[in-house]
């Protein structure tokens, strides 16, 4: 393991994050961050806004959508 | 500090559990298409809520978005033996869904045209990099995780909807780049672009709406600067 600087780490940071293939090491990265506290504050942006966006979109199907879908798939299999 | 934020994470996606589905009706229909309902219902149904959330965050409103959902449902039970058992559902129910958007929804709609955003600069859409250099990134994923869930949806709906499309798959939906890339139909290069670029749009906007509410994003605590200052003796 080596840390790979500030640079690659930024570049990659999202891949990183996100369990993504990308061109630097995952474990140059986690030591880059474990080294440096600029790169980590950004990495603790970057997933606080994945979180956030997450929390923020959470929905609910009304309950006659339920009732409807349903109906729907049983006119289709009658008419196949 | 990861590890907890980890968790965090998996904790949102766990809220999504679906809750229990019974709608096996008995009746006197061929076993064969009774089974493959039976199972369409038990596999496809939980799926309902994250579907609607998207088609939510696609058509903008509940009406357009219970019909997108209607009709995704209706299109995966018509192709249902199409689908190999064992493949990812999740990810088998947003293709169709985001090909009935593309189809029907969204030339309805009066989107703005963006055949070329993907070829704009990155100087064009801003860089939310240089706006927070300066700033105190803590103090800045502080406010990003305070802020009202309106003020996000407002956001996201505000970026150009390819963007917003990568972002949601793969920040709500968690689904991976080459997932995305199947469900939009684009290269993976193109996904990660869209997503970057989409991200970087929207913690700029939010942002500014920090600055805008007083929320304090602005350059303070220089780490180390801070304890010093701090510590000046009487």
């Amino acid at each position: 393991m080596t840390d790979c600087g500030c640079d690659q780490a930024r570049r990659d940071l999202e891949e990183y994050l996100r369990h993504e293939v990308c061109k630097t090491q995952h474990s140059d990265i986690a030591e880059h961050l474990d080294n440096c506290a600029e790169c980590r504050d950004e990495a603790l942006v970057a997933q606080t806004l994945t979180d956030v966006v997450a929390r923020a979109c959470k929905e609910a199907a009304p309950e006659e959508l339920r009732d409807v879908v349903l109906a729907r798939i049983r006119e289709v299999q009658a008419t196949h | 500090m990861f590890a907890t934020l980890d968790r965090a994470v998996i904790g949102t996606q766990e809220a999504w559990d679906a809750p229990g589905l019974d709608w096996r009706v008995m009746n006197d229909q061929a076993p064969a298409a009774t089974d493959a309902r039976t199972q369409f219902e038990e596999q496809a149904l939980p799926f309902m809520d994250q579907l609607y959330a998207a088609a939510m965050r696609m058509t903008r409103n509940p009406a357009d978005a219970a019909d997108l959902v209607q009709e995704t449902f209706v299109k995966a039970f018509a192709s249902w033996k199409t689908f190999t058992q064992g493949t990812n559902l999740k990810a088998w129910l947003y293709r169709i869904l985001t090909n009935a958007y593309i189809n029907t929804y969204r030339k309805k709609q009066r989107e703005p045209y963006q055949g070329t955003i993907d070829e704009l600069e990155d100087w064009q859409l801003g860089g939310a990099e240089s706006t927070t250099a300066t700033s105190s990134r803590s103090a800045e994923a502080e406010a990003i995780d305070r802020m009202p869930a309106s003020v996000v949806k407002d956001a996201l709906q505000s970026i150009p909807e390819d963007f917003r499309l990568a972002v949601y798959l793969a920040d709500v939906e968690g689904f991976a780049y080459q997932e995305i890339a199947e469900i939009m139909k684009t290269p993976i290069g193109t996904v990660m672009s869209r997503l970057h670029r989409g991200r970087r749009m929207l913690r700029e906007l939010l942002a500014d709406y920090a600055k805008e509410r007083g929320i304090d994003t602005a350059p303070t605590k220089e780490r180390g600067g801070k304890t010093a200052a701090s510590r000046s003796p009487k």
